[in-house]
């Protein structure tokens, strides 16, 4: 049976989860999204032509390292939470349907200077308002020196 | 080889868009039909639902020909969940859409390659042509029912030609 009773979300919750998120060592992290008007040709689907990703600043957001895996070959995996804010802020701007369009499209985040991959999303809400987005990413072996904010 | 590999998956992308124009996807802002070079695409954690996946393996030459030909083996990956509006359980119903649809564009199995590092792609010499595809058995992870077919493809190494 469905639960009819009256609840109103407040931002409350948003609040408090970007002041925690600010307090706690709040840091940027960049999402790498495509250009607005992407590059419909052949040689931008062979990998000929650049994509020329642009750098989508978040924040405030909290980077920590998950319990080590220890397993030869596995990349380490960093959890990355985000104000949801911050994200619905970044969804409006870009005219998305939502968040997961938003994380979907994304190549990539780049945290101080390093890549790294995107590998699941979940979200922690309240009365039905997602308060923040938690990212588990897996450290890119491509060792590329990235640039952290545009 | 390059070219070879190019060709290929612009020739598979012409023939989906006119046998199946509805079967597209979304990528880098880019609506187009469901086929991707996985080598092209940033990392995903799963393949794309719905479109075929290119992953190019395995790299044979024989070199006593009087140009080298070169054997690759093409994996095409692809899944689906089904449809919305059966709530997914037509999954083996377009799993085996996506079969015929995988067959259909492999057929003919030849065409002429094209470099496509210039604008416009310069027709080049030879042709490149593949074997029929080897379907594995289809596997069911969770919702999504995924298969690969693997394809040989044959192509002659043109003199300058990387």
């Amino acid at each position: 049976m469905a639960d009819l009773s009256t609840q109103n979300p407040t931002s409350y919750s948003l609040q408090m989860a970007t002041a925690l998120l600010r307090t706690n060592g709040g840091t940027t992290a960049n999402l790498l999204m495509p250009p607005a008007t992407g590059d419909a040709a052949d040689t931008g689907q062979l990998g000929i032509d650049a994509p020329n990703f642009q750098s989508l600043p978040l924040s405030p957001a909290v980077f920590r390292k998950l319990r080590a895996t220890m397993k030869e070959g596995d990349a380490t995996k960093y959890e990355l939470l985000i104000a949801a804010a911050a994200v619905q802020a970044a969804v409006g701007d870009l005219q998305l349907s939502s968040a997961d369009t938003l994380f979907a499209m994304a190549a990539g985040v780049v945290i101080d200077g390093k890549l790294f991959l995107i590998e699941a999303k979940a979200v922690s809400e309240h009365l039905g308002e997602v308060y923040i987005y938690r990212l588990l990413l897996r450290e890119s072996t491509a060792e590329w020196p990235m640039q952290s904010s545009t | 080889m390059q070219n070879a590999k190019d060709t290929f998956y612009i020739t598979l992308r012409n023939r989906l868009a006119t046998l199946n124009p509805a079967r597209t996807m979304t990528l880098r802002g880019i609506t187009r039909p469901g086929i991707l070079a996985e080598d092209a695409e940033a990392p995903m954690p799963q393949p794309l639902l719905d479109a075929f996946t290119l992953r190019w393996t395995r790299l044979d030459t024989d070199t006593q020909l009087p140009s080298i030909l070169a054997q690759m083996v093409c994996e095409i990956h692809y899944a689906t969940a089904g449809t919305q509006t059966n709530s997914g359980l037509n999954r083996g119903r377009v799993l085996e859409e996506m079969d015929d649809e995988l067959i259909q564009i492999l057929c003919p199995s030849s065409t002429i390659k094209f470099n496509y590092t210039q604008t416009p792609a310069v027709q080049m010499s030879t042709m490149l042509f593949w074997s029929q595809a080897l379907f594995s058995p289809a596997t069911a992870v969770r919702e999504r029912m995924e298969r690969v077919a693997t394809v040989n493809v044959f192509a002659f190494q043109e003199p300058g030609e990387q």
